[in-house]
């Protein structure tokens, strides 16, 4: 009985987020990011040759932090948002990032390293001192052990936006990387993509509710001609970690379609997500079973 | 009173289940019960992949379904199959992997309930580092209501350090304990190390 109300109160809580990110999106209108290309942000961070070490990032090591950022600016397959941590999100946001203004990118994480803050558009990062001190100490993460600009992100991005996940657990400790303090839930990732990229962003789906679409897989594949699609799935099953019969049906996981495709009713999909381009083929009876959000991404226009 | 003595004994007997089979104790006794497959699938599982990166993973509590996940330079393939159908041998030979080697590879991993393995890369001092890790879902006594069902074993190239206590420590803060997806491993010997977890992988 309290489980079913306390899901009910959570449901009508995504419902409830739909207006109010029309009126944010509605603002945004009135000033347009400027956004980039990838030969633009690779001659400008090309040309920097020596970074001085950060007062505000003090486990950051300069050399490191530098050619992390080249590393994300030639080649953004590479975005890593570490094993076992709840990165996910910002990761997927990140690719986004890079392929819609790498410069801004660019600019903006040397602003946060430099100065120990910055502001992109209407957005103002001042990370705390517990998450500043955190930065280029993760460890046991993969490659994100080694990539202190990624690090720094990760952790401002989580430490800034905050959704219902982060209700209880609002301040960084360290591990938090892989609680709840780091989570990100549908709303939070659409509300990110829209303050920092030059994206217009129609979500469908939530965190308990599947899309309702006339047939998921056409929904997707029509969606990604025209634009950019980011899957909200549960990887739980996609990605079994213990082999229970009983499975808890929630999203975990935000991915980037790149590819899908249907051949005798068998479904392969191309997707980004953890430094790198996976494919898998699955029926589309599990498809629908997994995707709990398709978020669809198109170019602001002048006139948006 | 008879009746009495073998409720007590029954008792006693569910107690002693429940306490004394700590997954801790179960863990280690394991590794050196199964040390010669496990050592076999790590042997095998490193040269297989030394020719091509691949990771091995049973999806379903028969062991009868088998996910491989093929790793190229530009895309990485995660194809499901059941254990020893035609399609699976013909796969592996259509990426150029020793279709027999990952046979047999499958064949000892089902034998002893290996849930996964997989090479796993850290770093120390920025170098970087691989290891082997292979998860089990044993046969055995657990405590009731634990969620902790699958031993982890972590196979490293050179030794590592550990505490008083047979906690492994990371290399760089040499007293702080080092772990993996959150959880601490415990020493089994210089080089292999072992943890109880919640998730195979």
């Amino acid at each position: 009985m309290f489980i079913q109300g306390f899901l009910f109160l959570f449901s009508m809580s995504f419902f409830a987020v739909g207006p109010a990110i029309a009126l944010h999106k509605a603002s945004r209108w009135e000033e347009p990011t400027v956004t980039s290309t990838r030969e633009e942000a690779i001659a400008f961070i090309d040309k920097i040759k020596v970074l001085a070490p950060s007062s505000s990032w003090s486990n950051i090591k300069p050399a490191l932090f530098l050619e992390n950022l080249r590393l994300n600016i030639h080649q953004p397959l590479s975005i890593y948002p570490g094993r076992g941590t709840n990165f996910c999100g910002y990761g997927a946001l990140t690719y986004l990032m890079l392929q819609d203004d790498p410069l801004g990118y660019a600019k903006l994480l040397l602003q946060l390293y430099n100065d120990g803050k910055a502001t992109f558009g209407k957005v103002t990062f001042d990370p705390s001192p517990e998450v500043k001190k955190a930065a280029g100490t993760l460890h046991f993460k993969g490659v994100l052990d080694i990539h202190p600009a990624e690090q720094m992100w990760f952790l401002s991005l989580a430490d800034h936006f905050k959704g219902y996940l982060n209700f209880f657990n609002r301040k960084y400790d360290p591990g938090d990387e892989d609680s709840f303090w780091a989570s990100v839930n549908y709303a939070k990732f659409n509300n990110m993509a829209r303050k920092l990229l030059n994206y217009k962003v129609h979500a469908k789906g939530s965190d308990l509710i599947r899309p309702y679409t006339n047939g998921l897989y056409d929904y997707i594949s029509e969606k990604l001609k025209t634009g950019i699609v980011v899957l909200y799935i549960n990887n739980r099953i996609l990605h079994k970690k213990k082999l229970e019969k009983i499975k808890l049906a929630v999203p975990t996981h935000f991915v980037v379609l790149q590819e899908i495709s249907k051949v005798d009713d068998i479904v392969t999909l191309v997707y980004w997500d953890y430094g790198g381009r996976t494919l898998i083929q699955l029926s589309p009876h599990f498809l629908q079973k997994i995707v709990f959000g398709v978020s669809y991404c198109t170019k602001k226009e002048v006139n948006d | 009173m008879i009746n009495r003595m073998m409720s007590g004994l029954l008792a006693a007997v569910v107690v002693t289940g429940l306490y004394s089979c700590s997954a801790k104790n179960i863990s280690s006794n394991y590794y050196y019960e199964h040390e010669k497959v496990l050592e076999k699938i790590e042997q095998s599982y490193k040269e297989l992949y030394r020719q091509k990166p691949f990771t091995l993973a049973f999806t379903d509590k028969d062991f009868r379904t088998v996910s491989v996940e093929i790793i190229t330079d530009s895309l990485s393939y995660i194809y499901e199959f059941t254990v020893g159908e035609p399609r699976l041998s013909d796969t592996l030979r259509k990426y150029n992997f020793s279709a027999t080697g990952i046979t047999r590879l499958i064949d000892l991993m089902q034998s002893i309930r290996c849930t996964w393995v997989n090479n796993f890369d850290y770093y120390v001092d920025e170098q970087k580092k691989f290891l082997i890790l292979i998860s089990i879902k044993p046969v055995a006594l657990h405590p009731l209501l634990t969620y902790k069902k699958y031993y982890i074993l972590t196979f490293y190239s050179q030794p590592q350090q550990f505490d008083e206590k047979g906690r492994l420590l990371d290399k760089r803060k040499r007293r702080r304990l080092r772990k993996i997806n959150g959880e601490i491993f415990h020493r089994i010997n210089d080089k292999v190390c072992y943890t109880v977890s919640g998730q195979f992988r």
